[in-house]
This record gives C-alpha cells, structure tokens and sequence, in this order.
C-alpha cells in the first residue's frame, strides 16, 4: 500500500522501479549500440533461414510479427506510462482490414496495409480521446473493454465471417515475387521491423520523448513548463495503434486467415508479456520479448508432453502467467535489465578502480564537435547583469492579477477571497503560518487547483481551473516544495525539457530526426548556457537525482528559466538549503528581478523573504491579513499574532493595537 | 410484460453473482489500492472444486465447504507471495501481477480440470411458477444466499473489530499504523473476504452458467464493472450495480440480441468511466506539492 | 505509568533530504514538553520519527529503559507511545465510537469493562464527544476531532502522548479547552507528553519546559518563562538574524 513517505514525491511509473540507470539515454554512446544492434539483428535475420531448420524459421516470422505490435506497445507503456490491456484490438481491426480489403477487393498488400493503418489509428483517436483522460488504471481496464468489444463485434459480424473470419488471403507478391516461404516472409518482415525500431528509438529521443520521459517522472512538474500529457499521450497510443496495424496486416498474410481469435484478450496479454519480458526500458525489448516468448512457446509445448503426458497446448500459459508475475516481482526491467546488469558486471570487472557511471556520459549532438559550446564549467556563477528574455515586458507591467480568489473543500474554507497583484521587476512574498493556505493559493494561481471562486490573469490572459501547461504558455512557472526533478534524466536533460515551449519538433520530426536536428541542437546549447549561469556547469552530465539537495533545487530553477517565464513562482526554494546556498539562490532571484521578472515567493525563512521581497502579504487562515513592505509587516501586530500565536485573553489588546499603527505586539 | 419480469428476475439472480465478485474488488482495493484480475478464477476454481467434489462422491455441502476452504488458501497465497513482496505497488503494477496470476491459475486451471464446461448440481432441482414467470428454484438460492452473505459483510465491516480496522486502513492509513494496525494483517484479510465471495460467487452460478477453467474471464471483468459503478470503494454501490448490470444484460440479450449479452458490460464500463465528471478519481487528485 | 523519554543524536528525513540533523532532547516522567519553531524546523519529522512513521537515519531513542529508535509505528503503539497526527487524521466514516475503539487496538483483547471505563472517562475529559458518540467522525468540527484524536491516543494507556500541532485551526477558545485537559492529564494522570506547535505563547502557558527547533536541530532550550520574552525566539519566528548558533547576537 502507498504509505505517505513524506514530503517528497514516489516516482508513478508504470512498473516499480528498477533502481537501473536512468532510462532515457541520450548519449551517442547509445546511439552506437542500437546501430551495433541492428546491424547485428540484419546479420542474424539475414544467416538464420540457412542456420536452422524450417520450424524454427518460422517461429521468427511469428516472432517478428508479434514484436512490431509489441514496439507500438512498449512504445505506449514505458514511454506513455499508459498500459493496454487491449492491444489485440487494434491488431485486429489491421488484420481484418487487410484481409476484408484483399479477397473482398482484390486491393494490393501494401495499398491495404496502408488503409488498414489509417483506420486504426482512426480508431486509436476515437478511444483514446475519452480514455486518456482517465486515470491509469482505469484506462488500462478500458482497453480490456475495447478489446473485447472488437472480439464481440468480429465474432457477430456476418462481413467479417462472424466465427470461421475470412480465408484465403494470399501472400504478398511484388515484382513479379510470391513471398510465400517463411524463409522469404522473414525477408520482407526483417526491413518493417528494422524500420520500426528505428523509428522508435528516434522517437524516443526526440523532444517528444523526452517530454514523455518527464511526464513519467513528475506529471505536475512537466504540465508546469507546458507539457500538455494528454495530448502526447493521445498521439503515441496512436501511433502505437499504427504499429499494431502493420502487425495485424502482416499476420493475416502470413496465416491467410483472420478470424475472432486475432482480437482475443490471451493475445493481448502474450503482448504484454512480450513488452514487459523484453523490458520497457528500452524498444529493444519488443524484439527481444517477442522471440524469447515465441521461443518458451514452442519449447515448452515440446517440453510439457513429455513432463505431463497428455497436457494440452495450451499449458504454456502457466509458463506465462508466472513468467509474468515473476518478472513484475523480481525483475521489473525484464532482460533489459539483466542485460544492464551483465554489461555493469562487466564493466567491473575490467576496471575495479573507476567508480564509473554507466549510460550518463557526455551527450553527443551528432554531426556536430562535442567540445564546441561547452564553456568552462565554473560553480560561482560570473557576475551578468540579468537572465532576462529580450522582449520581455516593460518593468511594472502587471503580470499576475489575482481577484478574489477562493477555495473551499468540503465545508472548509481554505483561502477566502485573495486578491493581489505581481508586476515585472518585483518580487512578491507570500507567508504565513502553517496552514495558512499558501501552497493551496500557489496551485490555484499555477493550474494544479481550481478554484472554487476568483479570477486569475497572467499577462492579461485569464488562466483559473485550466491546466497548469496553460500557465506555462502565457509565460509563467513555478517550482515545486517538494522537488518534482526529472529522476530519470540528467541535470542537462532536467533543463532541456524546459525549454519544450519554445521549440516545436513534433512526433514526425522527431521520428525522422533529419528536420528536427537544427532544433535539437539549439535546444542544447541553450539548456547548457543555462546551466552555467545557475552554477551547476560541473554537474551537467550527471543524473540529477544523484545531486546533493540544495543543487537538486537549483536544477528546478534553471528548468524553470529554461521557459523563458515572465513570471515565475517559487514555492519555499530555500526549503533543505545550507546558508550559502540560500544566499546563492537570493543572489540569483535579484538577478532574475534585475532583468524585469516577476517572482512570487513562497517562503518561511524570514530573514530570506525580508531581504529580498519588494512586498510581502501575508496569508492566515486563508485570509490576507496584512500586504506591504518588508519593514512594514515585521512591526504588524496581526502578523506577530499570527505566527506566534495569540490566547483568547490576548485578543483584545491585540485589537487596540492594531489601531495604532507601529507599536509592538 | 410476463417476458420483461422474466428477463429482469434472472438479470436480477445473475447480478447477484456479480455484486457478490464485485465485492471482492472493493475489498481488496480499498486497503490496498490493488486491482485484482484473478478475482474471477477464484469464483471458476470454487465451481470447478465443487463439481469435483461433488463427482467424487462428497454430498453437497462439504463440497461446497471444500469449495471456499480451497479458494481461501489460495487467495492467501496470492497476497503473500505476489502481493506482498512488491515495495512499491502501484495500481498499474497490480493490474500486470494480477493479471500473471491469473494466466497462471486459468492454465492450470485447464490442466487440472480438462477443457468442458460442467454444471454443480443445483441446490434445488426444478422450476416454480410465479404469477405466470418461471423461475429456477436455484435461482431463489442464489438470491437468498447472496442476501446473506451481503448482510455477513455489512455485518463484518460495520460490526466487527477487524472489518472496522480494514476500514480504518483504507481511510487514513498512517492514522492506522499509529493505533497498531498492521497493513499486511489487512491486505492478507482482504483478500481472504475477496476469494470467499468469490468462491461463493462461483458456486452460485455454477448450476445455471456451468463453469469452465476459462470462465473467470468473463465473471471477474463483469463484476469489476459492477464494483466500477461504485467508484471501487463503496460496497453498497459494487452491489447495485452489480444487480443493475445483471438487468440490463438480460433486458439486451433479450430484446436486441444474445451475442451483445457480453458487449454490454464493456460499453457500460466505458460510459461510466467516460461519463464520471471529475469526481473521486477525477482528472487530478488533488496534487500535495 | 509514564516513563521518561531520552532522545539523541537523532538524524532522520526522506530520500535525499536530511531533516533532522541530530536531536537532542528529554521529556521526564510526568513532564508537558513544548517543541516550537518556524515550518521547515522539522518538528513534524521529529515526532514521526519517535512514533515509528520513518526509520531514523542515526541517533537513539530510549523510553524507560527500552530502546525504540527504528521500531515500525504498529509495534510502538503496544509499547506505550500514543502519536496524535497533523491534521488530526480521524476515521471519517467510523462513528467517534468506533474511533476510540480503535484507539484501544494495540491494547488486544481488553476486558470489556476497562474499555468501557475508559471511553467514560474520554467524555468526562471531552464532553463534546459524547453528545456525539454514534457520529461519523468526519463530520465533526476541527475541534471535536482534534479531540477525538487525543482521545483515541489515549486509548491505548500511553506513556507518551506526542501531539503534532494540535492549535492548527481551531479558534482560541477551543484551543484553550484542549489545552486544559493536556494540563489536566499531566497533573492528574503524570502522562508525559511531548507537544509540537506553532502557537508558541499558548504552548508556553501550560509546558513546564520547552525546546525551539531551528532547522533540523535544537537551538534553544529552556523554562517557558524564560524563552517568551527572548527576543531570539521571536526572532526565530519573524527573522532578525537568529541562527541555530546561541552566540549570535539579534539584530
């Protein structure tokens, strides 16, 4: 059961961690071993027909098949976050679409396949537009849902041969060429699913992939800097269902026939089981999963009749199903992660010495010399006059317009018509004692919480009860009490998804990678510029989760930066900061107050907030009790109350003070 | 009309098996937020242990006894080897284990029980006619004995010290570890209550729907929508809509068309899940950052 | 029946951030101890660390002669510490009967009559509650459930009550209530209890000592009289230069 661990957050990923390094790789270290990968698997596809014997070519071609839907897949679970229980569905409306569109219309293969594909993927839009919206797990239960609704609906449809499905689908021919052998169907299968990997892996690392990577770390954190997860996630499920597609049509060649067992929940599940078994950390685990599943197949069908004379077939399904619980218990990552393991052994044992850090190295921009644009790191950061935007709004500007906002939960009042605003160039305190509402006012402001009542404009753009990448798009951010880093990722990684609202390489781009790389690289030197200006030069390349605390936090300010905010709301940065840090931070907030930003502060240390705020309000109960200068809210009776606490007896004279402006409480 | 109180009674005597399956879900997901896919093959293994039970010669009822005291064990079983092990069990992490488990047990399952359907001997033989609507006699079996043990748990979690410390684990669970409530103890009771309803469940249907080792498919994916009806967390609303689902799969089956029967819970799952606005699982959970 | 509680060198905190950075403190048998201090100062921590919520990092815990540093917090309520949350955390939809059964869970298999003496006299001190004894707890007021909460502590005849800010809220009036009967069970039952809070001045008037936690550590100890007109707790509060340094002198 979650147990509350405390203020800081439990990663939500779709399996428990691994403690493996982190997933998403960036470096050109990575992209050499998926070359090496490929070229290895051409290699092994291109010598197996001549290597073995017929039978086990053709569990390859099964294997080949059942690993492109499963691409898709480990594409929408370990990318997406989101798992499908479902996917059978989508395989088979490609493989009945090919099939009705073959023998009912004498269409060529590939002109189907191409159809097949763009009814799937309509189909993926149509459940995932209401679904994503769901939770999890009950996404996850709809799928299962969708997936036997295709069944029911094959099963009674007389179009599509309701029981027996329809028959006599012809291998594909072109050029004059019947592939009709397994020996040449792993031929045309071997460059689908070279070409799915690689678009894959090329998604993966593209800015969509790793604006995913931050979803699955911390949701609220990539929302704030305008991440819109729903909208991400809807177009990998949909691409996913291409994948799936190209499976199904693939499979009704294959089998030449396609009946209601193409869409049946078992199928769904030897999906699942091939994702997960190959491991969700990487595309690789699709391939790898799919031919060691189809390889426990066949060996444990030879294998149980003669352990369990008279068991049926089906039996592997035991293998499976505890092959799956296994898995999920003992190793998370699948092979993936054992693999991981051995290469870590490995590196060991050649170099006991080096305490080394696998896959964190130094990311490389391809085509391009990695020594250029790295400047001398330096942990003090040089003195520059700001980190303003250049058409940054006009000092004095009202960039935050809070009016009358309120929330109540329950019969609770928690924040009771708040209004205040925040101008460019100032910096804006928000305290008060403990559940005074201050982070319930932060989540309103920022899309985390909507109102029950008020009004909240940024930049003359009213934003209450939208999504917090709503904010982020009129030009605002926040930071987080308890830091929501990008555990998966490195410092450099952390700052790159920062800057996801000022580029715009989509899913296609990304997938091509070509018409996105100018953006790519520029996305780069941008996130490491800003690393040095917050001081974390020498920590660039490192997994950010492994930083101590206090840098932690710097690496959520500089991803912060990293959008270019107008406005920028800090909720208690110098929470778990030593001295000199909190000087550091207030150092880099009159820097930033210096260039024409707006910063809202929510802060407890006092001596922090008094020297830096232009204005302070302070918050009690929910209610505004006193705004004004530093000096002035020191002296305030009200606020001295409110901290330290009042007795009934105490009340009154409290009362007559405040009547008298200045005198001591 | 006399069709439409047909249909509606036996919606109603199928929805009964499903409130008691959807129960299970509840049980288990409100103290420990885990989804349990293999609730159905626990209602399949306590038919399919019935029935052979019964054809080795054992009388009803100690089948039946043998029935839930298996089913019991394997439930417990299921929670301290798959369940418990896991540090950090989220609800989809729950969903993939479970969902293991339950490959496992429907395969062996088929090993154990070969591939046929078979029907337990009904508890009473025959049919009785009510103003003009026949009825099975199991059917008033699977009504009363569902009533009860739907009134043994309002009994057990209302009345009970341990129902109540289940309870209180659901709903502030540090506040439970603070008055001595072990979470295991009550993950492992919950599902000790979730595979004697859902052997119970099985048992129940088994005369009417005969059970197979692929039967808990079915069963366990139409309780869970029934126990969805109720958000997951509530018992009275798992057993509505249980009831509710049985209705309105008999009322499409009878009306529209039989092969629907089956579409029908997965529609209704996706219109409610679709539908529910906001609400206790809603769009965001309020984030505590 | 109360014991004293010993407390040092305790590091504790989550993940990768250390909270608690070395704690030292005491609270005799029968003694009302005060820990204030700004948020962030760990005080929260401190007494879900001495309950058993989180898994100390380094340090010890003795109550009496035991050592519980580390004890998960299902066995530590049999052993006699009685931890009243933040925020209260009754059980909404169990009636505030059912709470203080709960309360009594760790005590097992208690004669009926002692239960039912002791639910007597959770009325006597809270008259509140009886009025609404068979009402869901959620639906009481924030002060009814707050002492709802230190009713279930006690429940389990503790050694130790900790109470983790119990003011948070609750309007002076209920507030000086709650405190009467902290008073009350020191005085009358020698109940050690260990209160955390933020309303400094109401805490001071009935803690016999007090302690002021600054950023992981104490930073000051001392007799309530003496630490309320200090201009460096004030400072702790509303800045002025105060560190966890006593030397340091206020601006």
């Amino acid at each position: 059961m979650a147990l509350p661990a405390g203020p800081l957050p439990t990663r939500g990923g779709v399996l428990p961690s691994t403690g493996a390094p982190a997933r998403r790789v960036t470096g050109w270290r990575s992209r050499r071993g998926d070359l090496i990968g490929i070229l290895v698997l051409i290699g092994f596809l291109a010598l197996l027909p001549f290597a073995v014997s017929g039978f086990w070519v053709n569990v390859t071609v099964y294997a080949l098949i059942y690993s492109i839907a499963a691409i898709g897949l480990t594409l929408l679970m370990g990318l997406a976050g989101q798992v499908s229980l479902g996917h059978a569905g989508f395989f088979a409306i490609g493989a009945y679409t090919q099939a009705v569109l073959v023998t009912k219309y004498e269409t060529g293969s590939l002109v189907a396949s191409v159809v097949a594909v763009a009814l799937t993927m309509t189909a993926a839009v149509l459940v995932g537009l209401p679904l994503l919206r769901l939770r999890g797990h009950y996404f996850a239960l709809a799928t299962l849902g969708f997936g036997i609704i295709v069944s029911v609906a094959a099963t009674e449809s007389d179009f599509l041969g309701a029981t027996s499905g329809i028959f006599g689908i012809e291998k594909p021919a072109f050029n004059g060429r019947t592939y009709d052998s397994a020996g040449e169907y792993l031929l045309l299968l071997a460059p689908v699913v070279v070409i799915g990997l690689l678009l894959a892996r090329n998604v993966v690392q593209s800015r969509i992939g790793r604006a995913l990577g931050a979803v699955n770390d911390s949701e609220v954190a990539a929302e704030s800097l305008g991440v819109d997860a729903y909208r991400l996630r809807l177009q990998v499920l949909v691409l996913s269902a291409a994948y799936a597609s190209v499976a199904g049509s693939a499979f009704a060649h294959w089998l030449a026939v396609v009946n209601p067992n193409s869409a049946n929940f078992p199928l769904s599940v030897k999906f699942l089981l091939i994702s997960v078994l190959g491991g969700l950390g990487t595309i690789w685990g699709a391939v790898v999963g799919a031919l060691a599943v189809e390889g426990l197949d066949e060996g444990l069908s030879r294998l149980i009749p003669n352990i369990v004379p008279g068991a049926s077939g089906e039996v592997e399904l035991i293998g499976f199903g505890i092959a799956l619980t296994v898995v999920v218990i003992f190793m998370p990552g699948g092979i993936h992660q054992a693999w991981l393991a051995v290469l870590a052994l490995g590196r060991r044992l050649r170099r006991p010495a080096r305490g080394d850090r696998p896959e964190a190295q130094r990311p490389g921009v391809p085509g391009k010399n990695r020594g250029e644009g790295a400047e001398p790191a330096t942990s003090v950061a040089v003195e520059e006059p700001s980190l303003a935007r250049e058409d940054g709004p006009a000092a004095g500007t009202v960039l935050l317009e809070v009016g009358g906002l309120t929330r109540r939960f329950g019969g609770v009042v928690a924040v009771d018509d708040l209004s205040f605003t925040v101008a460019a160039g100032e910096i804006l305190a928000l305290i008060g004692p403990n559940g005074a509402g201050k982070t319930t006012v932060f989540n309103m402001v920022s899309g985390a919480l909507a109102p029950t009542a008020g009004t909240v404009t940024v930049s003359g753009r009213r934003v209450e009860g939208r999504k917090p990448h709503v904010f982020a798009r009129a030009r605002a951010t926040r930071t987080f009490q308890n830091l929501q880093i990008f555990s998966s990722m490195t410092v450099l990684g952390n700052v790159m998804v920062g800057r996801h609202l000022r580029s715009s390489a989509g899913l296609l781009r990304g997938a091509l990678v070509v018409p996105a790389l100018a953006e790519e690289q520029a996305i780069e030197s941008s996130a490491r510029r800003l690393v040095e200006l917050v001081g974390l030069g020498e920590d660039v390349d490192r997994l950010a989760a492994d930083l101590p605390f206090g840098r932690q936090r710097l690496v959520e300010v500089a991803r912060a930066l990293a959008s270019e905010p107008d406005l920028l709301l800090l909720d208690e940065p110098m929470a778990g900061l030593s001295g000199s840090e909190r000087r550091e931070l207030a150092r880099l907030l009159q820097r930033l107050r210096a260039g024409g930003m707006g910063v809202v502060l929510v802060e407890h240390d006092i001596d922090a907030v008094l020297a830096l705020a232009d204005r302070v309000a302070v918050l009690d109960d929910g209610v505004l009790i006193a705004l004004g200068t530093p000096k002035e809210i020191r002296n305030d009776p009200a606020v001295i109350a409110a901290y330290l606490g009042v007795e009934e007896d105490d009340e009154e004279a409290t009362e007559l003070t405040l009547t008298e402006p200045g005198a001591e409480g | 009309m006399t069709d439409f109180l047909q249909l509606t009674f036996a919606g109603v005597s199928v929805g009964a098996v499903y409130a008691l399956i959807a129960i299970g879900f509840v049980a288990i997901f409100t103290v420990s937020e885990v989804i349990n896919l293999a609730q159905g093959e626990f209602a399949a293994l306590g038919g399919l242990v019935a029935i052979s039970s019964v054809a080795s010669g054992l009388p009803l009822v100690p089948a039946l006894v043998v029935a839930l005291v298996s089913v019991a064990i394997v439930s417990v079983l299921m929670e301290r080897l798959v369940i418990a092990p896991v540090r950090r069990m989220t609800t989809l992490t729950s969903i993939v284990l479970t969902l293991g488990v339950s490959t496992a047990l429907k395969a062996a399952l088929l090993l154990f029980y070969g591939p046929n359907a078979e029907g337990l001997t009904a508890f009473s033989a025959g049919f009785i006619d009510i103003g003009g609507v026949t009825i099975r006699a199991h059917e008033l079996w699977i009504l009363g004995v569902a009533a009860v043990v739907c009134a043994a748990v309002y009994w057990f979690y209302e009345k009970t010290t341990t129902g109540k410390s289940l309870r209180a684990c659901a709903e502030q669970p540090v506040a439970a570890r603070l008055v001595g409530i072990s979470l295991g103890r009550a993950s492992l009771i919950s599902f000790l209550v979730a595979g004697v309803t859902g052997a119970i469940a099985g048992v129940l249907a088994s005369p009417v729907t005969f059970t197979a080792w692929d039967s808990g498919l079915t069963l366990g994916l139409k309780g869970f929508v029934a126990a969805t009806l109720g958000g997951l967390v509530s018992m009275r609303g798992a057993i509505l809509g249980g009831v509710v689902l049985g209705v309105l799969e008999s009322l499409t089956a009878g009306y529209i068309d039989t092969g629907l029967r089956d579409a029908v819970a997965f529609l209704l799952l996706i219109v409610v899940l679709v539908l529910r606005p906001g609400g206790v699982f809603g769009r965001h959970a309020e984030a505590r950052v | 029946m109360s014991r004293d509680l010993a407390v040092s060198g305790l590091c504790a905190g989550y993940e990768r951030l250390e909270v608690l950075r070395g704690v030292d403190l005491a609270v005799g048998a029968g003694e009302l101890v005060a820990v204030i201090g700004a948020n962030g100062a760990g005080k929260t921590t401190l007494l879900r660390t001495l309950s058993g919520l989180i898994k100390p990092s380094a340090g010890e815990v003795r109550l009496g002669d035991e050592r519980v540093a580390g004890v998960p917090a299902e066995k530590l309520a049999a052993r006699g510490i009685a931890h009243v949350p933040e925020n209260r955390l009754v059980f909404p939809t169990l009636s505030v009967q059912d709470n203080l059964a709960l309360g009594a869970y760790a005590r097992g298999r208690s004669g009926r009559a002692d239960l039912v003496a002791d639910r007597q006299r959770m009325f006597e001190m809270f008259p509140r509650l009886r009025d609404r004894v068979t009402q869901a707890a959620g639906t009481l007021s924030g002060g009814e459930q707050q002492m709802l909460a230190i009713a279930r502590g006690l429940m389990a005849r503790p050694s130790l009550l900790l109470l983790d800010e119990p003011s948070l809220g609750l309007a002076p009036k209920i507030v000086k209530e709650i405190f009467a009967a902290l008073v009350r069970l020191r005085d009358d039952d020698n109940l050690s209890i260990l209160l955390v809070e933020q309303n400094a001045r109401a805490a001071f008037k009935i803690a016999d000592r007090a302690y002021v936690m600054d950023r992981g550590r104490i930073a000051m100890e001392g007799r309530p009289t003496e630490l309320l007109n200090d201009p460096r707790v004030h400072a702790a509060y509303l800045g002025g230069g105060y560190t966890a340094d006593p030397t340091a002198t206020a601006r």
